[in-house]
């Protein structure tokens, strides 16, 4: 019997992962398992055999490749233009530092003896031999900072919370992963959901919460499926529930599904929405790790901090932040796609610069054309030019930029970009997806559309850009969250590198 | 919005005390812990620009017009959403805030009508006011972008329009309709530039969850919710603080007139009662008063078949007095009394007794609290020695629970229940004991923990059991037992008896053992448990003894004294308590002395020079029995529709028709009226000047927003009746009528207009001892010493279901409508209940082949009437429900003469019945 | 209904809410309750009952009428 793995991940789904995995198990000889994605997307769907060499890699495998390739895979066959060696020693995943996606696209994702096998619950056993204090403080001394795009150090908040009178207190795990050109906590929910409730449980001993929720976009019916899935599998183990481990720890988990509202990725709103309200943003403070959930303290991080927690406390702090620089410690999960030849999962501690990772790991752009730029941490995020590409991927350097990293996700665009439209995208997205509370953000992203359009226009193109200026000062300082907050980021990066664009084309 | 401008500080209040010291603008000011910077730079003098800001609502930050800069922090933080720090150092106005706010206000601008001058709101409209604060000069983006300046209007509610081109989606419509009202009616729908301001799920106001409270107009700061009266007439001029004359709430009002026309009436933040809320029928529901069906001048006629004939004040009290003192001569005089109202003034209330019983001289003067509370001023007079409840509106939100017994506040008494609410949704938990599913039970963010759905007419078996529970599962407070009360021993032996436990009275009272038993522990274990209670408790047979019940109850539990407890009557109308407190029983002098009391007696007599009779006087059934009887022929009826709201009204009517002389004193000509030989047109309480006392013994102001319609006041004609019966009685003002109430009333002695407009108000007892008033009663002891604990056996009322009638009526009040709805039933109340309608099970309608909307045909033992059935599972099977609001349907036709044991308070809320399709 | 049967009615119904006590306190409380609250008019009705046979009367409000008459 030969193992053979086929990932189940939806991005490796949607080129046809389903069809080849059923074809591979018309044939006895074979087990498939359905692992999560190793996160190479350029070759998805990606056949793995398990062979006494190790795990072989064929792809990209069509469903029709598979006739030929099935006889093939009990030796390993080197020969097949599909073959693309041992995958663990491909070079694009082997110079990754990968930590928090240690497992990811190793293991089946909803079996329990792959995740115990693999590491799992080290780090839940070693937090709970702990006590809260100590448990706050390896995740405070580790330097985990909130992936959701903040930044803000992870033990902190979460100590905010321990020091909170007793009583009902949540974590929640914001899955709403709604920035364009993400995918790390998709892949995630859907490659190693134990993880993740894993991280979940160590955070709700050290804060003393009896009671998580993850909110998962509802964009995102695989993962959806899968965490439901592993919740119940975590039940059934004792992993969650009123004995957790056989501890007197008591603590279980849900899922929430949202609406299609990005704003919902923004913490307060996504409490709103847990509630059952609209997803409007809440001023703060108070801070939801004060009055959170149901006016409760609670910890809300993103999926990628709380993956991260178990590897933190089964392998120590200092492990962990012996990797990164400066202030951004360990590592960080970067999302590379849109232009770009190998679009993917590049996980590396903290320092690499923007070029190595566009370049090296993305080779450039799918089209062949030069790179006119990058847009980093989301859609609210800046736009750099090829310039600014020795910028290391680092926190602070970034946000000294005038740019951020947000939630890792890098999008690549070569020299055919209209950057003038992707200002007016940015205020159109803004306009689209804001929430409507504040005025600057309700009414300022409608009329930097409409500001945008004069200035492409020729329309007193002077005037009307310091009008923008003034708008995005506006919004930046004024609105009540980041959504409004940071909208003028891409449009300000846009005008600030290409100027061109917004005044060269009307006479 | 209001045109009197009232300070707003921006954001509510913090408690505790001012220990934070901030610099604003360099002005040193302390402040409470958790103050807002918006706040403290309002106490400091310094207006910060605010518009989704105001201080009756949570902090939202919206807006973002009232950034400020705050030395050694970051950014330009929204003032209402951050809270004050020792030392910190704010500075409202900088180069850089000032260009964020006329940023915003550009942004608004660029969507907003540009219609000023022809706006309802031009002069009261916040928007303008801010535009000017900021210095907006310019809108750079032009006019011609996307906008909202075609959005349909919504004219569907009565009393208000809904603009949405002028909405500047601010959400203080939406966070008044859930946080002060708890509706929860309003939303914003949709997203980002889309969001508008939807009533329910985008229908129209009038179609939605809205009760019309005017919470969403008030809080508008532009024309988009405005009022149609200041849409018609315009702005007012000018503002009198004055009191509603509906509910026993007490809801202060500013009336807002235009010369002298009442342009709108706006609910006073400084009102005790209602700190700024108001329902449908206080805000809006004042059109009666000018409504063409008033009487304004006297009328006379020889027999009740006569036509009315228009006659001078003179003729017309020289009439009643001629005829009164004849009847006397003839009859002796007892022969003659009078019926004051609930829903006078204190002043006209006490005038009335006073005329009774120094002119008359007799003490056959009662009350419509008879029909009412009278249960009340007597249980609670028994256990803690006054009969007034123990707590101020205020003490709710101290409250851990709350147990409604027997009352719908969201109907009856909408503005209490909205504070109520709000506790609610705080986490505090409730217990309903209804045999209906009031709204209480379950609304928006509310849930009852226990709702106990008892049998009409066996609430003492239930407050037997919950304190059989207490006594016996060891929840009794011994400390507060053995300190402050007397008579526990034997009580508690009476009530742990087996035949009091939940499981033995549950067949008697159909409510479940165990849940009863839950309810029980919640409350008795409770930190602070409250008890509220309507005339479901009074109008039976044994309302008195469940009052004293429901006392014994709160005594064993210790929940008396402080605040966040206390026993509660909701009154029902604006001034039962002070038509009690008067001394408007037939046994009981002002301030709840007894008439056989010698020494209190002579306090009276020397003051009024006459004898005052020892003997107590008539109660209103007695006196109907007296009249039938032949020995009661003279009647002088205050302001209160006997013949549409008293029981059993054949007896009523029987017993009007065979009196010598009815006087009728209202502002309309009642069904009463129909049995009257003179009719003296009487003052809406927008005319009258005196004091009402409402449900918290608040007593408020009533201020003239216009002189009396007919000339005359109403205490003016008593005095002047009196005086034409030969005892002179005479005051300037009315003010000296409180003066005078004050030199006899032990509870009294502080009170005086000149306190009242100090103080706002003041709750009595009001002494040397209390000179500001009492919010809170029995604190360190009770008003009788010791409070008292009375054993109270269930006694099963007379009435019970049998196969003629197998069904139990219970009646109560709707929101929108208001008691027999003289004033309701003229104002555009009408749109939300044009007919009393019966609710009632669907299985009790289905047997009975009826369906919803089905005139029915309903009868008792003493009478029949027909009205539309609705049906509905509120009602549990086997009872059925009325309201009483229209005499078309006359419901007491078919209520009985059943009445409380101790205080002949008619038994409304049980009468036996049958229900079939009208033929 | 006549007024007579009121009388009756009224004070068969405070004796019955007495009920729970000896008789002897029973009589004292309804003899109590009807002297505080009753006026004469009525009082008087209800000792015509008693005087003409005390037919429908609970016998703790005769005992009581005549402990009110005493």
């Amino acid at each position: 019997m030969t193992t053979v793995y086929v990932p189940r991940d939806s991005a490796a789904r949607s080129v046809g992962s389903d069809e080849v995995a059923a074809a591979l198990a018309q044939d006895p000889a074979l087990r498939v398992v359905r692992n999560g994605s190793r996160g190479m997307f350029w070759l998805e769907p990606l056949v793995e055999v398990e062979t006494p060499a190790g795990r072989i890699g064929y792809g990209p495998v069509a469903p029709s490749d598979v006739d030929g390739l099935r006889p093939l895979l009990a030796t390993g066959d080197v020969t097949h233009p599909l073959y693309v060696g041992r995958v663990e020693e491909l070079p694009w995943l082997a110079g990754q530092q990968r930590v928090t996606f240690a497992r990811m696209g190793v293991t089946d994702p909803l079996s329990t003896q792959d995740y115990v096998a693999h590491g799992g619950l080290v780090g839940l056993r070693a937090a709970l031999r702990r006590t809260q204090a100590e448990v706050v403080a390896e995740v405070t001394a580790s330097g985990l900072r909130g992936r959701g795009g903040a930044g803000f150090p992870a033990g902190v908040k979460w100590k905010t919370v321990l020091d909170c009178p007793e009583g009902l207190k949540f974590v929640c795990c914001n899955a709403d992963e709604g920035d364009s050109g993400t995918f790390a906590d998709r892949m995630v929910l859907e490659g190693d959901p134990f993880m993740l409730i894993e991280g979940m449980t160590i955070a709700a001993w050290a804060v003393g919460a009896r009671e998580g929720y993850v909110y998962i976009r509802s964009e995102y019916p695989d993962a959806v499926q899968t965490m439901r899935a592993a919740i119940d599998l975590a039940r059934a183990e004792g992993w969650l529930g009123e004995r957790v481990l056989g501890s007197a720890f008591a603590f279980d988990l849900h899922v929430r599904v949202g609406a299609g509202a990005y704003i919902c990725g923004e913490e307060t709103s996504m409490l709103e929405s847990l509630e059952g309200k609209r997803g409007t943003v809440r001023a703060k403070p108070p801070i939801p790790a004060i009055e959170g959930l149901f006016g409760r303290p609670t910890v809300v991080n993103n999926v990628l901090t709380l993956a991260t927690v178990p590897v933190i406390l089964a392998d120590g702090a200092e492990h962990y932040a012996a990797l990164g620089m400066d202030r951004s410690r360990g590592t960080q999960v970067f999302q590379l796609g849109g232009n770009v030849k190998r679009g993917g999962i590049v996980e590396t501690a903290f320092g690499m610069t923007l070029r190595e990772l566009v370049e090296s790991y993305g080779g450039g752009t799918l089209t062949g054309r030069p790179v006119r730029a990058v847009q980093a941490g989301g859609p609210l995020g800046a736009y750099l030019p090829e310039s600014r590409f020795d910028l290391p991927l680092e926190y602070e350097a970034f946000a000294a930029a005038g740019a951020m990293l947000g939630h890792g996700g890098v999008v690549v665009f070569d020299d055919t970009v209209d950057m003038a439209a992707m200002a007016r995208f940015a205020m159109e997205f803004c306009a689209e997806e804001s929430c409507g509370k504040c005025t600057p953000c309700r009414v300022g992203a409608v009329r930097g559309v409409e500001v945008i359009d004069r200035i492409v226009a020729g329309e007193r193109p002077d005037e009307n850009l310091a009008l923008l200026e003034d708008l995005c000062e506006l919004m930046t300082d004024g609105s009540l969250c980041a959504m409004g907050g940071l909208t003028p980021m891409p449009v300000r990066s846009a005008v600030a590198f290409f100027p061109d664009d917004f005044l060269s084309r009307k006479p | 919005m209001s045109l009197l401008k009232e300070p707003d500080y921006g954001t509510p209040p913090k408690p505790g005390p001012a220990v934070v010291d901030v610099e604003i603008d360099g002005l040193p000011v302390t402040v409470a812990e958790g103050t807002s910077v918006m706040r403290a730079a309002a106490l400091a003098g310094v207006d910060i620009p605010k518009l989704c800001a105001t201080d009756r609502l949570d902090a939202f930050g919206s807006c973002r017009l009232c950034v400020v800069e705050i030395d050694g922090r970051r950014g330009t933080p929204a003032s209402c959403t951050t809270p004050v720090a020792p030392g910190m150092s704010v500075r409202t106005q900088t180069p850089k805030v000032a260009k964020l706010r006329q940023g915003v206000m550009e942004l608004y601008i660029s969507d907003h009508p540009l219609d000023c001058l022809t706006c309802s709101a031009n002069g009261d409209c916040e928007l303008q006011d801010m535009a000017g604060a900021v210095g907006l000069r310019q809108v750079r983006y032009g006019y011609q972008g996307q906008n909202h300046l075609d959005a349909t209007a919504d004219r569907s509610n009565p009393y208000f329009d809904f603009e949405p081109s002028k909405c500047i989606a601010c959400s203080r419509c939406v966070r008044a309709c859930g946080e002060i009202q708890g509706t929860f009616a309003l939303t914003i729908e949709g997203r980002g530039f889309d969001s508008k301001v939807s009533a329910g799920a985008g229908e129209s106001f009038m179609d939605s969850e809205c009760v019309s409270c005017g919470a969403c107009v008030q809080a508008c700061p532009t024309a988009t919710l405005q009022e149609k009266t200041v849409l018609q007439l315009g702005m007012p001029t000018r503002s009198v603080v004055t009191t509603c004359a509906y509910c026993g709430v007490g809801c202060s009002f500013k009336a807002e007139l235009r010369g002298t026309e009442l342009v709108r009436m706006v609910p006073h933040k400084d009102g005790g009662a209602n700190e700024g809320h108001s329902c449908v029928k206080g805000r809006f529901a004042f059109g009666y008063a000018t409504h063409p069906d008033r009487r304004l001048k006297p009328m006379v006629r020889e027999r009740i078949t006569d036509e009315w004939r228009e006659v001078s004040w003179e003729e017309a009290i020289g009439t009643v007095a001629r005829r009164m003192r004849e009847i006397q001569a003839a009859h002796g005089p007892d022969a003659i009394g009078a019926i004051s109202s609930s829903r006078c003034t204190n002043e006209e209330v006490f005038v009335v007794q006073k005329m009774v019983r120094a002119a008359f001289g007799n003490n056959n003067v009662d009350t419509c609290a008879r029909v009412c509370h009278s249960p009340t001023g007597y249980g609670l007079k028994q256990t803690f020695g006054e009969s007034a409840g123990t707590q101020d509106f205020r003490s709710v939100a101290a409250a851990d629970v709350i147990v409604v017994i027997g009352a719908n506040p969201t109907d009856g008494h909408p503005v209490f229940a909205s504070r109520m609410k709000k506790r609610l949704r705080e986490g505090a938990r409730l217990i309903v004991i209804d045999p209906r599913r009031i709204d209480l039970v379950r609304s928006p963010h509310i849930e009852a923990a226990h709702h106990l759905q008892l049998r009409p007419g066996t609430n003492v078996a239930v407050v037997n059991a919950l304190a059989h529970v207490a006594v016996t599962e060891g929840l009794v407070d011994k400390g507060f037992v053995a300190d402050r009360c007397e008579g526990f021993a034997e009580w508690a032996a009476f009530i742990a008896r087996p035949e009091h436990s939940p499981e033995a009275v549950e067949g008697i009272t159909g409510v479940p053992a165990d849940e009863l038993r839950a309810a029980a522990r919640l409350y008795a274990g409770a930190p602070n448990g409250a008890i509220y209670y309507g005339l479901g408790v009074t109008e039976h047979s044994q309302g008195s003894t469940m009052v004293m019940g429901m006392a014994n109850l709160a005594m064993a539990c210790g929940n008396l004294g402080r605040d966040g407890v206390g026993v509660n009557p909701l009154r029902g109308q604006n001034n039962v308590q002070g038509s009690c407190d008067m001394g408007s029983f037939p046994h009981e002098l002002p301030g709840y002395r007894h008439v056989s009391d010698d020494a209190v007696r002579t306090v009276f007599e020397k003051l009024w020079d006459r004898p005052i009779l020892a003997d107590p006087g008539l109660r209103i059934p007695n006196m109907f029995d007296a009249a039938v009887a032949g020995s009661f022929r003279g009647l002088f009826v205050h302001g209160e529709d006997i013949a549409q709201s008293d029981p059993n009204l054949q007896h009523v009517t029987a017993a009007l028709t065979a009196m010598d002389l009815v006087v009728v004193q209202d502002l309309f000509l009642n069904e009463t009226a129909k049995f009257a030989h003179v009719f003296l047109p009487g003052a809406s309480f927008l005319e009258k000047d005196g004091t009402f006392t409402n449900a918290e013994r608040r007593i408020n102001r009533v201020r003239a927003v216009m002189k009396p319609k007919s000339g005359k006041h109403e205490w003016q004609i008593v005095c002047e009746i009196a005086t034409a019966m030969g005892y002179p009685m005479s005051y300037t003002h009315p003010s000296e009528i409180m003066d005078e109430i004050a030199s006899v009333t032990p509870t009294f002695t502080g009170v005086s207009f000149e306190l009242l407009d100090k103080l706002g108000s003041v709750q009595w007892p009001c002494n040397p001892q209390a000179p500001e008033g009492t919010p809170v009663m029995h604190v360190d002891e009770f008003t009788r010493g010791k409070g008292k604990f009375v054993v109270t056996a269930y006694v099963p009322t007379d009435e019970r279901s049998t196969r003629k009638f197998p069904l139990i009526l219970t009646t109560g009040r709707i929101l929108s409508q208001y008691n027999v709805g003289a004033q309701t039933r003229r104002t555009e109340n009408v749109a939300w209940h044009r007919e009393d309608i019966l609710e009632l099970h669907p299985h009790d309608a289905e047997v009975r082949g009826i369906t919803d909307g089905d005139t029915v045909r309903l009868a008792s033992r003493v009478g029949q009437t027909t009205l539309r059935a609705h049906i509905s599972d509120r009602m549990p099977t086997g009872v059925v429900y009325t309201t009483f609001h229209h005499p078309v349907t006359g419901a007491n036709v078919v209520t009985t003469e059943n009445s409380d044991w101790a205080t002949n308070c008619p038994e409304y809320k049980v009468t036996a019945v049958q229900v079939g399709l009208a033929i | 209904m006549s007024h007579v049967i009121s009388e009756q009615r009224m004070a068969n119904q405070i004796a019955a809410n007495q009920r729970h006590l000896p008789e002897a306190d029973a009589v004292a409380a309804v003899a109590g309750h009807i002297d505080r609250f009753w006026n004469s008019f009525l009082r008087s009705r209800l000792y015509a009952l008693v005087d003409a046979g005390a037919a429908g009367l609970d016998p703790v409000v005769v005992k009581a009428v005549e402990r009110i008459r005493t």
